[in-house]
């Protein structure tokens, strides 16, 4: 059974400029992304993993090479239609959360809701990862698990094509990562495409794809044929 | 410590918006400051020395006329030190032109040494008493420059029915006439109408012909005297020569014209500099509050290095200690600068000795202090963060920001009908609520400082149309040196370009509320009682509410001043004694039926019946007032030329253009306090959405991540600026207009009340103008949304 291809990135590359020193984070790559996959994003610190997944969530443009999102090119983009794409598009899973402070768990995930026209309603997302009984707090009264699980609500709230992950469960400890990636399975299970990204290899088990990074470069793809459910991973 | 000064570099060098805008403040705080109190200071100083050198008389007598030796008898009254007796009377004098104006000729025994009020010359020479050249005089600068009069010049005079030609041998001035106004009923001194004749006692005897008489006595009292028991005395002794009135300096038109002015320095100078000194302050504490939190590691490491807490501490004050060198430094020179503004502006219209600018380093000095004290308390303040830092803890990350309800969502309903951003929003202010309250403030200082601009201006428009539309709707009033009969008005009826006329007849009175019956002590208050035609129309009468009264056929209506003075009501009985100096004085016991308010001199008023009554005549006059064909008006002045019996003309067309003169600098200081408001308005907003952008940097960037448009954010940071720029405008509006009240009460002089009026429009205007200066304090962050870099919120350390 074949997935069809929702994004293709070819030949891109990234360098980032710092005074004198150009920074080659991103070597000439390409990839397609497969609708509805899970893919994780392993390689030690500093080999582009971020960058790559930015070029994805329309955060940020290639320094060359072509991305089509749906066959529409995103690499010649606008600001404004790079903004529409990730309000659309993309769900955002950051590493320490990023929730505002002043609102509570469920005013977060209504502000994500407020922008498109057809979001899933704010208790709907907040059940889905389990907290709804927690909508009133703030993020300060949450703890670090509780606060991803709001942030991933947050994202989904939207009904994204990708989820996308950075280092999600970086600041977790293991228990709590484990159920944060239990997560991420069903989410990917009910058909949005969700990329993970991580320096921690163990990870790559539960992907149906991983992508091996060094350098700013891909070195390998590879396709796994029996991804193991989440629970059963270790590291 | 080469390394910490220039980490101060750094630290000013990466706020340097704020830091210039920290400095803006507090430099116009110090021009203001410096410029006003330097004025006050250098006028108040002058105004002093010049009383002092000169001699300026304590008290003051003014009797019909006596015999020079009742001199002596005035002096041997206890409590008063000295007495100098003299001829004071206005005459009329011929213009160039030919028209009539008015001279206060004032006579001075030579030499003036040793005598009260004299005189200092200020160009030419002193007088000489009579040679063969004829009568010398001088006269007051302004008079003298108006009327193009140089010492060798020639000036007629009409001394009884004759002209005389004096001399002028130059120009003086004297503590008495530093601002020369006729009566209290004038608006502001009319050098070519109005000036100071003086001259050697013997000429004025001859020219007034009172040889061996005197009509005023200048006292100087022992510091403390009872003027009360001083003046009983001297009533007494004075009483077969027609009192007609006693004073202190208080009363003294000059005097209270120049403490008004002083009074208004003295109060804005201290008032309004607090204003940019507050919001400097609060502006420092917050930013060198966000300055240590953001740098606590940096601080901390510091401790683990080994540098004490009050080392650190210094470095940190040495922040606002910059913004209040800097500060300082600009604004003396531009304070100075300001100064001598206004000390030409003081030179144009007070008669002092020499010029009153220069610098003032008594000023200077204390805006230094003041301005470092401002800075180190606010910074100390803010630098108590410094001391709870461990060198440990700072190594970890700060806690995270807490958020947490508000008391506003006890407003359920309120609180559900808003979206995510709003809420956000509310807490983010609520959760700083110093920055909000210090902008808020700052917002409404601004407010008052425009409401204040505007109020002037509104007041003084408002009393001028009052004065001219309301009160006084006659072209030209016509003053005669003695009364004239009802049948004399024939003689002007004649003339085809006088559209309509009315009779008057000024009285000078003393008035006492009448306490038959009851044993309270009587006290008097001198006013001026003007008689008219029932049903007057060339004068308009108006109670403090704006609505117009009618001379009454029997009572009196009586000044609103006076009435205040003695507990006068509406339906009280007064006695009324006339003090015109001829014949007996009278007494009248009258019913008060109105108490009109008029904002500038004003008087009381009666029928021209009661007046005529009061005096024991019937059908007499002094002055005309008249309304004429405006296309005849000179005409009719040259008419006037030729009349001898005129005392003086007051020509309102004339009045209004004087006015419109001192308008014009007074224009000016609206224009400047404006501005200053605005620079405030700007810069408190700058820096608060500043901060806010700055504190909130990753936050917005998560925002743009999930998707919001740079539009959006704007949108949401104009919010909070917006929240904060309405409460300060509500707060401001009504605190502008109640200070407002306050400033007048400080500045009101028995001379004019100026009136609390701000046009309806004004508070439209003046929170128009806020959020103007206001959307540019904001537009002055917006290019900074483009700096949010979206990966910027991907980083994990912050
Ligand atoms: N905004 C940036 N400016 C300059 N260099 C950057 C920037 N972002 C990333 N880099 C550099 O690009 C390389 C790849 O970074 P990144 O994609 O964040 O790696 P990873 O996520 O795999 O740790 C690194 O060398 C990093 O220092
Ligand atoms: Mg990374």
């Amino acid at each position: 059974m074949e997935k069809p291809v929702l994004m293709r990135l070819e030949n891109i590359s990234k360098q980032y400029h710092m005074g004198e020193v150009i920074v080659e984070a991103l070597k000439e790559t390409s990839l397609d992304i497969y609708a509805g996959e899970l893919l994780v994003i392993v390689g030690p610190s500093g080999s582009g993993k971020s960058t790559l997944l930015n070029l994805v969530g329309g955060m940020d443009k290639p320094s060359s090479g072509q991305i089509f999102f749906n066959g529409k090119e995103l690499s010649v983009a606008g600001d404004q239609d790079l903004t529409m794409y990730r309000r659309q598009e993309i769900g955002f899973v950051f590493q320490f959360y990023n929730l505002i402070p002043d609102l509570t768990a469920a005013e977060n995930v209504a502000l994500a809701a407020e922008l498109v026209e057809e979001p899933l309603t704010v208790d709907e997302a907040l059940q889905g990862v389990g907290l709804l009984e927690r909508s009133r707090h703030f993020p300060s009264q949450l703890s670090g698990g509780e606060q991803q699980r709001v942030s991933i609500a947050r994202a989904l709230v939207k009904k994204p094509h990708f989820l996308l992950c950075d280092e999600p469960t970086g600041a977790l400890d293991y228990q709590t990562g484990k159920s944060i990636l239990g997560l991420l399975d069903r989410v990917k299970n009910m058909g949005t495409t969700v990329i993970i990204v991580t320096h921690n290899t163990a990870i790559a088990a539960m992907a149906e794809r991983v992508i091996r990074m060094r350098s700013g470069d891909i070195i390998e793809v590879l396709v796994n044929e029996n991804p193991l459910p989440p629970e059963r991973i270790e590291w | 410590m080469q390394v910490l000064n220039r980490r101060l570099i750094r630290m000013i060098w990466n706020t340097r918006g704020q830091f210039l805008a920290l400095i803006a403040i507090v430099m116009l705080g110090v021009l203001i400051y410096i410029s006003m109190t330097t004025a006050y200071m250098n006028l108040s100083r002058s105004q002093q020395s010049f009383y002092q050198e000169n001699e300026f008389a304590d008290y003051f007598l003014h009797v019909v006329k006596a015999p020079e030796a009742e001199i002596k008898r005035v002096a041997n009254i206890p409590g008063v030190v000295q007495v100098t007796g003299r001829i004071q009377k206005d005459i009329s004098f011929i213009k160039a032109d030919g028209g009539r104006g008015t001279l206060r000729l004032t006579s001075y025994k030579l030499p003036v040494e040793g005598e009260l009020n004299q005189i200092q010359v200020d160009s030419g020479r002193m007088f000489a008493r009579e040679g063969g050249q004829g009568i010398e005089v001088l006269v007051d600068p302004k008079f003298a420059a108006a009327n193009r009069l140089k010492p060798g010049s020639l000036i007629k005079v009409i001394a009884g029915s004759r002209e005389v030609s004096l001399n002028v041998v130059g120009t003086a001035v004297s503590p008495e006439f530093i601002y020369l106004m006729k009566d209290s009923a004038s608006l502001m001194p009319e050098p070519e109408e109005f000036g100071v004749l003086m001259m050697p006692h013997e000429n004025a005897e001859q020219i007034t012909d009172m040889q061996g008489q005197i009509n005023q006595f200048l006292l100087k009292l022992v510091p403390g005297a009872d003027e009360e028991e001083i003046k009983e005395q001297a009533e007494a002794i004075l009483e077969p020569y027609g009192n007609l009135a006693a004073y202190n300096r208080d009363k003294q038109l000059s005097h209270l014209s120049l403490k008004g002015e002083l009074e208004g320095l003295r109060v804005s100078s201290r008032f309004l500099p607090l204003i940019f000194f507050l919001v400097a302050a609060g502006i420092q504490f917050l930013l060198l509050g966000r300055m240590i939190k953001a740098q606590r590691s940096s601080i901390g490491v510091m401790k683990a290095l080994g540098l004490g807490n009050m080392r650190i501490v210094m470095h940190f004050l040495s922040y606002p200690v910059c913004v209040s060198l800097l500060g300082s430094l600009l604004g003396s020179i531009f304070g100075i600068y300001l100064a001598s503004i206004f000390s030409q502006m003081y030179a144009m219209f007070f008669n002092l000795p020499a010029s009153i600018g220069g610098i003032n380093g008594t000023a200077i000095l204390y805006s230094v202090i003041l301005t470092l004290l401002v800075g180190i308390s606010s910074g100390l303040l803010a630098c108590r963060g410094i001391l709870l830092i461990q060198p440990a803890e700072a190594m970890r990350t700060a806690a995270p920001v807490g958020g947490g309800s508000i008391a506003l969502e006890k407003l359920s309903f309120f609180w559900n009908s808003l979206n995510s951003a709003w809420r956000m929003s509310l807490r983010t202010m609520f959760r700083n609520r110093t920055r909000f309250a210090v902008t808020v403030l700052g917002v409404a200082g601004t407010v008052v400082i425009l409401l204040m601009a505007f109020f002037s201006s509104d007041a003084t428009d408002y009393m001028m149309e009052r004065h001219f539309s309301m009160e006084n709707r006659y072209d030209f009033r016509v003053t005669f040196n003695a009364p004239l009969k009802q049948s004399d008005i024939t003689y002007w009826q004649q003339w085809e370009e006088i559209e309509a006329m009315e009779a008057s007849l000024q009285v000078p009175i003393k008035v006492s509320k009448d306490f038959s019956g009851s044993d309270e002590k009587i006290r008097s208050e001198d006013d001026s009682l003007q008689g008219l035609r029932v049903g007057q129309k060339l004068l308009g009468i108006y109670l403090a509410d704006g609505q117009e009264l009618q001379v009454p056929e029997n009572g009196v209506l009586l000044s609103e001043r006076t009435a205040k003075k003695l507990a006068v009501q509406v339906g009280d009985w007064i006695w009324v004694e006339s003090k015109m100096g001829v014949g007996p004085s009278h007494q009248a016991r009258l019913k008060v039926t109105g108490i009109p308010q008029a904002l500038l001199g004003g008087g009381s008023y009666v029928s021209l019946e009661t007046a005529n009554r009061l005096l024991g005549e019937s059908r007499l006059f002094n002055s005309l007032l008249l309304k004429i064909d405006t296309a005849k008006s000179e005409q009719f002045k040259n008419r006037l030329k030729n009349m001898t019996a005129i005392s003086s003309v007051l020509s309102r067309t004339k009045e209004r253009a004087n006015w419109d003169k001192m308008m014009e600098s007074m224009i000016f200081f609206i224009g400047v306090m404006i501005l200053f408001g605005g620079v405030l308005g700007l810069v408190i907003i700058y820096n608060s959405s500043l901060m806010n952008f700055n504190e909130r940097k990753k936050e917005l960037a998560s925002l743009r991540v999930i998707g919001f448009t740079r539009q959006e954010i704007g949108n949401l940071l104009f919010k909070e600026t917006a929240v904060q720029a309405i409460a300060g405008i509500i707060i401001g509006l009504p605190l502008g207009r109640w200070l407002g009240g306050l400033y007048i009460g400080a500045v009101s002089t028995d001379l004019y009340t100026m009136p609390v009026i701000i046009y309806t429009q004004s508070y439209f205007i003046v929170a128009g103008c806020t959020i103007i200066f206001i959307l540019a304090g904001f537009g002055l962050v917006l290019p900074k949304l483009k700096q949010i870099d979206l990966v910027e919120a991907l980083k994990n350390q912050d």
